[in-house]
């Protein structure tokens, strides 16, 4: 198991695929570990590409530091990643908290991307984000990384995912629960504590940027989305159907699919960001079709959008 | 070496000698803070983070006297060495760069109670097939859920403002504490043939 340094703390990564591909790095979620990506490893690395995962500090095998874990520390720790991948074009995906990293590592990198893929990702915190976070963070001071878990699974998945496993749902927190301390969890939480809005600084963003939502998203809305869709210049907006926040887990197949396919598109010039709003296929290899010329993206009901 | 307790009985109880040598150095941690926290505790509350230490000093207490009476015991003649090694351990180290001393003895205990609480997980010991019935598996579920309340009284005192001007200094003691304690907690669970470090999992 190779591990990087930063300092005095030890980052675990792990590089898979041909060394000279385009390669995919992707960012784990606040309560996630790096073997959750194993079906987009062996998705991507299927199409041509390189796939490097790593757990953030804090997560997983990597060192937890004990007191403060910096934002800045984790972006340092993924340009130590990327690094180790030569000269191969980088395409750079994070979920969640794994999203704002790697919208903060385009913003102060702005030259070393291919492309960026922000999933469930956020800019700023709304009030109700903020007020979730807040809230989360005291059902896991309270309740521990158990509780934790029992809050985010219905609230980020969906019933048709959850349904088969409410019998055997303590082995679905299993792993998460062994590999997550509550204070590195909560290290990561309080990181928060002194985050300043992105938002002003999202137009310096110079990679295409493919924008994925899931169409239920109730911890980081369309809204949160629609921040990133106005302030980058070269991306447009993917609506996962039928998908929550945590779509990574859920819709593994379809997702590994849709990075390839911007990746390839990217790479062969074809791509054109022009802010559009897209509506993803269920299933992989499906068309995307553009969001219904005139209706309002931002609305769950077909409201036409006010006259601008 | 295994990741977990075990092998477990019919009835899914731990063996008598792991639980004997984990409950050893859990009661000597624990007891060693409640003894350190009955000490550094004013009489007289200055600080409202400071009614939670007066809380932790209580559970503390507690957890070693769970541990006395849900441990099936086994005699140990390893347990006097391992019990001065920890014992020795946990003595108050003031921690260096602060100038005022019942300060720096302050965010020493503060920093052995965030090692304690936080570095070490005896439910994550368990197997899935523990017995939910037996009392030391219970006891460890319940002392690692009641860790991660303790120790907001740690994470309160060593991140607050009034540290800031020695921030260096406490997170060089509470990396020093972690350190000590996650070496202690891999000896003593590899003397019972568990291993839990990354390269195992």
């Amino acid at each position: 198991m190779p591990f990087l340094a930063h300092g005095s703390h030890r980052i675990r990564y792990e590089l898979d695929g041909p060394k000279d591909a385009p390669a995919y790095v992707l960012v784990n979620g606040l309560t996630q570990y790096s073997e959750l990506w194993a079906a987009y490893r062996d998705t991507l690395i299927g199409k041509g590409f390189r796939v490097a995962t790593f757990d953030l500090l804090g997560q997983g095998a990597s060192d937890k530091p004990e007191l403060f874990i910096s934002q800045d520390d984790q972006v340092e720790a993924l340009r130590l990643l990327i690094g180790e991948l030569g000269n191969a074009p980088i395409f750079l995906s994070g979920i969640s908290f794994g999203g704002l990293i790697a919208l903060r590592y385009a913003i102060e990198h702005r030259d070393g991307l291919a492309g960026l893929v922000p999933m469930s990702a956020f800019a700023e915190l709304s009030p109700q984000l903020l007020l979730l976070g807040n809230a989360l963070r005291t059902g896991l001071v309270l309740g521990g990384t158990s509780y934790l878990q029992d809050l985010l699974l219905p609230m980020n998945l969906s019933d048709s995912w959850l349904k088969p496993l409410l019998g055997n749902l303590d082995a679905v927190k299993r792993q998460g629960w062994l590999i997550n301390d509550v204070y590195a969890l909560q290290n990561l939480m309080e990181s928060f504590l002194d985050f300043r809005p992105l938002t002003p600084l999202l137009p310096s963003i110079k990679a295409p940027t493919m924008i994925l939502n899931g169409e239920f998203d109730f911890l980081t809305p369309r809204s949160l989305h629609e921040t990133l869709r106005l302030g980058i210049p070269d991306s447009s907006l993917v609506i996962i159907p039928n998908a929550y926040h945590a779509f990574t887990l859920e819709k593994a197949a379809l997702t590994a699919d849709l990075l390839a396919r911007f990746a390839e598109d990217v790479l062969a010039k074809r791509w054109q960001g022009n802010k559009a709003v897209w509506i993803a296929p269920d299933e992989p290899g499906g068309a995307l079709i553009p969001f219904p010329e005139g209706y309002d993206h931002l609305r769950a009901i077909p409201v036409l959008k006010a006259a601008s | 070496m295994s990741q977990f307790l075990g092998p477990l009985d019919s009835a899914g109880r731990v063996p008598p000698l792991q639980q004997t040598r984990v409950a050893s150095f859990l009661i000597s941690a624990h007891g060693a803070l409640a003894r350190q926290l009955s000490v550094a505790l004013p009489g007289q509350l200055k600080a409202g983070w400071q009614t939670e230490l007066n809380a932790q000093l209580y559970r503390e207490t507690e957890i070693v006297s769970l541990l006395m009476r849900a441990t099936s015991w086994l005699p140990d003649f390893t347990l006097p060495y391992h019990a001065l090694t920890w014992e020795a351990a946990w003595l108050p180290k003031p921690v260096g760069g602060v100038t005022d001393q019942k300060l720096a003895m302050t965010i020493d205990i503060a920093a052995l109670g965030h090692a304690v609480h936080g570095a070490i997980r005896p439910a994550a010991l368990l197997p899935v097939e523990a017995s939910a019935a037996d009392p030391f598996v219970v006891a460890l579920r319940r002392i690692e859920f009641e860790s991660s309340r303790l120790i907001q009284a740690q994470i309160h005192f060593l991140k607050s403002e009034d540290l800031k001007p020695v921030r260096d200094a406490v997170s060089a003691a509470v990396e020093g504490r972690h350190r000590q304690v996650r070496k202690l907690w891999a000896e003593l669970l590899e003397g019972i043939g568990i291993r839990r470090d990354a390269d195992s999992e």
